[in-house]
C-alpha cells in the first residue's frame, strides 16, 4: 500500500461480510472515454429519491445541452436536464427501467447534433470560498445533483446538514466489476478533492476522510500525491485517507461508518446525528463541476464490464443513453446475453429489456453471458433445496441479523415475527444469498416480507383513517343531531313562549275589554240612574 | 420467476456439505470396524439403503419428486450415523426399524429436510434403545480381548440369521477368553457400581482397559474427522467446544465430589459416543440453535445431561437423549440468544446518557 501521512487504517470493522471474486481488473485497467452514442434520449422523470419531476418543455421543443427540462417537484426531488441537444420527442409513459418493468413517465429527445448550438451552464462560482452559503446550495439544487453512488437521494438536502464534524468520502466500492470510482480517483482525484471541500465548507466540517478499500492501491496512491501536492493554507478541512481491508459490503454506508469511526449509526438515526456526512466520490465529482463550471448533471461515469463485451472500461456516459445502443457499441451477442445487470452483481437490477435507458442511479453495467463461465454467476432463477439451518447466513450478516430466522418467517408468512426479528434493519446485501449452501435467494424474500408488512401497515394506517372517519361521522351526526335537537327545543321554547305572552296577552286584553265594558255598563248604568234621578225629579217637579 | 439480486453465489451446495461430512466419518469407522468388526461395514450398508428406502417411498407418498431430494445426500447421512451407533451384530430388522422411523417419522412426516426438530438419528437410536434394551447393549468386546471375532460372513450370518452356521450367538462372541461377558466400557461401570465397586477398581480391571482402549480408538477417528469438519468450517465450533468442556467440567466436578464413584473427565471424553457425538450428531444444523451465543448453551447443556445421565440415569449411554431434550429446547434457546442488531445497541446507550 502507498505509505504517506494521509494515508491510515480503519479502526473499526464490521460484522460478517465476505470475500468474492471481485472482477475489477476487467475493467480498470483502461483510461476513461467519453461515448455519445444514442440517437434517442430516454430521460425517466424519476431518477431520484422523492418525487417525479415536473417536465417545462413540450413535444416538438428544441432543447440545448445541459438546460432544465423538468424541474424538481414539490418536496423532496430533483431537477432534470437534457443531456444533448435536440428536440423533446414525446413526453408520455414509456418503458425507462423500473424494476417492475411497467411503463413510467418519461421525456425522450431526439439527439440532433449540431457544432454551433453550445451548450447551457449556469452562472460560474470560481471562488466558492467567498460565496453566501445558500447561493452554493441552490447552485448544486439548481444543477439537479443527488447521490450517485447509487442512492440517488437529493445532494441539496444532505448540504443542508448542520453541525456535521467529519465529511465521509465513501470510495470503498465493495461490489464486485464495479470501477468507476476507483478510475475516477485514479484519474480526477483534484476534482474530487475539490468536490468535497466544496461540501465540508457548505456544512462546516473540519474533517475530510476518504474511506476506500485496500484493493485500490492506484486510487489511493493518486489520491495520496494530490492531497501531497495540495497547499495546506488554502484549505479549512484536514484531509486524510482511511483504509480498510477489502470485504464486501464495507460500502454500505452504515458499514463504513462503522469502519471509520469504530461506532455504529444509531437504528433509525441519520449520519448526521453522529456528526458525519457521507458522500460518494462521483457525487463529489459533479458538485465541483457544478459549482466551479456551472455544469448540470446531464452524464455520468458508468463501468461497462462483462464477458460478454468487447473492450470493458469506464465510460462517461449522457442520462437517457439506451442499454441496445451500449449493447450494439460493444458487440453484445444478444443471443448469448439477454440479461444484463444494472449496478453491481450484489445489489444491482437485471434487466432484461434492452430498451431500458442509463439514469443517475447507474453505476454499472455488466454484461454477462447468461450461461456464464463464471459459476458465481446466477442470473437465473432456479429452485432451491431446503435450508439447513447451517446459520452461515448469519456468520457473514453485516446487519447481525439471524437471516436463517428471517427466512423461516417469510416462508411462513409470520410477518408478525418477522418483524420482531428485525426484518427492517436488513440492508439487502445479499451476503447471506451469497453464501447459503441450498442457494435459498434469501434477500427475495425478504424483499418480499417487507412489501408485505408494508402493504399491511398501509391497510392498517388506511382503517385507522376510515375508523377515524367514521368516528367523526358519527360524533358529527351526534352533534348535528343534538343540535337540531337543541334548536328544535329553543325553537319549540320560543314557540311555546311567544304562545303564551300571546295568551297573557289576550288574557289582559280580555280582562281590559271586560273591564272596559263593565266600566261601560258602569257609565252606563250610572248615566241610566242619573237620568232616572232627574226624570223622578222632573216627576216629582210635575207632581 | 424473475431473480433479484444477488445475482452471485459461491458456497459448498448442501449435497456437498452432507458428502464431506460422510468422508469425515470414514476414519471413525474404519476404526470402528477395526476393534469391532464387519457387522459395521453391514450396518452401514443396511442403514444406508434403508435411510434412502424409506425417503424414497414418503417422498413418492408426498408426491414430491424424490430424487432430487435424495441427491441432497441428508437421508443417506442419517442412516450412516444411526449405523454406527447401534451395536455391530445387531439383527437386521432392528437396524431396519430404526432407520425407517426415523427418516419416516422423525424427518419426512416433519416436512423433510429443514424442518424437522428432532435429530432423526438418534430418533431412531432412543427408538430402539427403548424398545430393544439388550439387543441395544450387546456389543462385541474390542478385538484384542475378544476370545473369537466373527468374520465377514459371520457377522451377516449374525445379523440376519441371529446364529452362524456353526450355531454361535451374539453372546458366544461377547465372551472373553476368561469366560467373562463383555459390556461396553460404560455398560460395564455402570453395572459395577451398583454391585458396590469402586472406580479405581473397575478400572483397573485388565479386561476393562483392554476394552476401553478399543472405544477410545474410535472415539479419536471421530474427533479426527471432526477437525477436519472444523478446519473446512463445515461445521462451527460453538457447539463441539461447549459440548467437550462442559463433560469435562461436569465429570471433573462429579469426580472431585467422589472420586471412587464418578469417573473422571479423561473417561468420559473417549467412551460411548462423545466424540461423534461431539463432531457429528450434536452439530445437526436443522435440530440445533442456530445463534452463535445459542449454540454454546446447547453444547453446554447436553454435555452437562451427558455426564449426568451416564451417572445417575437408567441407561449408560445418554448422547441419544441429551440430545433429543436440547432439540426441544433449541427454538427456545435461539428465541432468547438473539445477537445484538446493528446500530441496536448503540439506541439503548443513548437512552441510558
Amino acid at each position: 500500500m502507498y505509505q504517506s501521512k494521509f494515508v491510515t487504517l480503519a479502526k473499526g470493522k464490521f460484522h460478517g461480510g465476505i470475500h468474492p471474486q471481485e472482477f475489477k481488473s476487467i475493467s480498470n485497467q483502461r483510461p476513461i472515454e467519453k461515448l455519445v452514442l444514442s440517437k434517442t434520449l430516454r430521460l425517466p422523470l424519476k431518477q431520484h429519491v422523492g418525487v417525479q419531476s415536473i417536465p417545462i418543455v413540450t413535444v416538438g421543443e428544441g432543447v440545448t445541452k445541459g438546460q432544465l427540462i423538468a424541474k424538481c417537484g414539490k418536496g423532496l426531488g430533483a431537477n432534470i436536464h437534457a443531456p444533448a441537444n435536440g428536440k423533446i420527442n414525446k413526453i408520455e409513459l414509456m418503458q425507462a427501467g423500473h424494476p417492475s418493468g411497467l411503463p413510467v413517465p418519461a421525456i425522450e429527445i431526439s439527439v440532433e447534433d449540431s457544432a454551433n448550438a453550445g451548450s447551457f451552464t449556469l452562472p460560474k462560482i470560481s471562488d466558492w470560498r467567498q460565496v453566501n452559503l445558500k447561493e452554493l446550495i441552490s447552485q448544486v439544487r439548481q444543477a439537479g445533483i443527488v447521490g450517485l453512488g447509487g442512492a440517488t437521494f437529493p445532494t441539496e438536502i444532505k448540504l443542508k446538514n448542520q453541525s456535521i464534524d467529519t465529511l465521509i468520502v465513501n470510495a470503498m466500492e465493495c461490489e464486485p466489476y464495479i470501477t468507476c470510482d476507483d478510475r475516477m480517483l485514479q484519474e480526477l482525484a483534484k476534482e474530487v478533492i475539490e468536490g468535497a471541500q466544496i461540501s465540508a465548507h457548505i456544512v462546516g466540517a473540519s474533517d475530510i476522510i476518504f474511506a476506500t478499500e485496500d484493493n485500490k492501491s492506484a486510487a489511493i496512491k493518486a489520491l495520496a500525491t494530490s492531497l501531497e501536492e495540495e497547499k495546506d493554507d488554502k484549505h479549512t478541512a484536514s484531509m486524510k485517507i482511511v483504509v480498510a481491508p477489502t470485504k464486501y459490503p464495507s460500502g454500505g454506508e452504515k458499514q463504513t461508518i462503522e469502519l471509520v469511526t469504530g461506532k455504529q449509526l444509531p437504528k433509525g438515526e441519520l449520519p448526521s446525528s453522529l456528526g458525519l456526512l457521507v458522500q460518494n466520490v462521483a457525487t463529489l465529482r459533479a458538485i465541483y463541476k457544478a459549482v466551479t463550471e456551472g455544469e448540470t448533471l446531464t452524464e455520468r461515469l458508468i463501468t461497462i464490464t462483462g464477458d460478454a463485451i468487447s473492450n470493458p472500461g469506464n465510460y462517461w456516459l449522457p442520462f437517457g443513453t439506451l442499454l441496445s445502443d451500449i449493447a450494439e457499441h460493444f458487440e453484445v451477442d444478444r443471443q448469448e446475453c439477454k440479461k444484463a445487470v444494472l449496478g453491481g452483481p450484489m445489489m444491482g437490477q437485471s434487466v432484461s429489456d434492452f430498451e431500458t435507458p442509463v439514469s443517475k442511479s447507474t453505476n454499472c453495467i455488466i454484461f454477462n453471458r447468461d450461461k456464464s463461465n463464471e459459476k458465481s454467476w446466477v442470473i437465473e432463477a432456479k429452485q432451491h433445496q431446503s435450508c439447513i439451518r447451517c446459520s452461515e447466513c448469519q456468520v457473514v450478516c453485516p446487519a447481525d441479523l439471524l437471516p436463517q430466522q428471517l427466512y423461516w418467517f417469510s416462508k411462513s408468512e409470520q410477518w408478525e415475527g418477522l418483524e420482531k426479528q428485525d426484518l427492517f434493519d436488513c440492508i439487502e446485501c445479499g451476503a447471506c444469498a451469497y453464501v447459503c449452501p441450498s442457494e435459498i435467494p434469501l434477500v427475495h424474500y425478504f424483499r418480499f416480507g417487507k412489501s408485505e408488512i408494508k402493504k399491511i401497515k398501509m391497510a392498517q394506517v388506511k382503517s385507522e383513517k376510515a375508523k377515524q372517519r367514521f368516528d367523526f361521522r358519527e360524533t358529527r351526526l351526534a352533534r348535528a343531531k343534538a343540535e337540531r335537537a337543541e334548536k328544535h327545543r329553543k325553537a319549540a321554547e320560543a314557540r311555546k313562549k311567544a304562545a303564551s305572552e300571546k295568551s297573557a296577552d289576550a288574557k289582559e286584553n280580555k280582562q281590559a275589554a271586560i273591564n272596559e265594558a263593565l266600566a261601560r255598563v258602569k257609565q252606563k248604568k250610572a248615566a241610566m240612574s242619573e237620568e232616572e234621578a232627574q226624570n223622578n225629579d222632573n216627576k216629582g217637579e210635575d207632581v | 420467476m424473475k431473480l433479484s439480486s444477488p445475482f452471485f453465489h459461491h458456497a459448498l451446495p448442501t449435497s456437498k456439505v452432507m458428502q464431506l461430512v460422510i468422508a469425515a466419518l470414514i476414519p471413525g469407522i474404519l476404526l470402528q470396524v477395526y476393534f469391532f468388526g464387519y457387522g459395521v461395514i453391514i450396518n452401514l450398508f443396511l442403514c444406508g439403503f434403508t435411510a434412502i428406502a424409506a425417503e424414497f417411498l414418503v417422498l413418492k407418498l408426498r408426491d414430491r419428486d424424490p430424487w432430487s431430494t435424495i441427491k441432497d445426500n441428508s437421508a443417506l447421512l442419517t442412516g450412516l450415523l444411526l449405523a454406527v451407533a447401534i451395536p455391530p451384530t445387531l439383527p437386521f430388522w432392528m437396524s431396519i426399524v430404526g432407520t425407517g422411523f426415523a427418516i419416516v417419522f422423525a424427518k419426512q412426516l416433519y416436512g423433510g429436510l429443514g424442518f424437522n426438530p428432532f435429530n432423526p438419528a438418534m430418533v431412531g437410536y432412543v427408538l430402539l434403545l427403548i424398545s430393544f434394551p439388550v439387543e441395544m447393549t450387546a456389543w462385541l468386546p474390542s478385538v484384542e480381548l475378544a476370545a473369537k471375532t466373527p468374520s465377514l460372513s459371520e457377522s451377516m450370518q449374525l445379523i440376519f440369521v441371529g446364529k452362524t452356521s456353526s450355531g454361535l450367538s451374539v453372546n458366544d462372541f461377547r465372551i472373553l477368553a476368561d469366560g467373562y461377558t463383555m459390556a461396553t466400557p460404560l455398560d460395564h461401570m455402570k453395572t459395577e457400581h451398583t454391585l458396590g465397586k469402586m472406580s479405581s477398581e473397575i478400572i483397573s480391571q485388565n479386561h476393562f482397559a483392554a476394552n476401553l482402549k478399543g472405544w477410545a480408538w474410535v472415539n479419536y477417528g471421530y474427533a479426527f474427522g471432526g477437525i477436519i469438519l472444523l478446519a473446512t468450517k463445515t461445521i462451527r465450533w460453538q457447539i463441539p467446544a461447549s459440548f467437550l468442556l462442559s463433560i469435562v467440567v461436569t465429570s471433573s466436578l462429579l469426580h472431585w465430589w467422589d472420586p471412587e464413584l464418578y469417573n473422571p473427565a479423561k473417561f468420559h471424553l473417549v467412551t460411548g459416543a462423545t466424540m461423534l457425538g461431539a463432531f457429528f450428531i450434536t452439530t445437526d444444523p436443522v435440530s440445533a440453535s442456530t445463534t452463535p451465543k445459542g449454540r454454546l448453551i446447547y453444547g453446554a447443556l447436553i454435555g452437562f445431561l451427558v455426564v449426568v445421565i451416564r451417572n445417575f440415569g437408567g441407561y449408560p449411554e445418554a448422547i441419544g437423549f441429551a440430545v433429543l431434550l436440547l432439540n426441544l429446547a433449541a427454538p427456545t434457546i435461539d428465541h432468547y440468544t438473539k445477537p445484538q442488531v446493528y446500530g441496536h445497541q448503540t439506541e439503548k446507550e443513548s437512552v441510558h446518557d
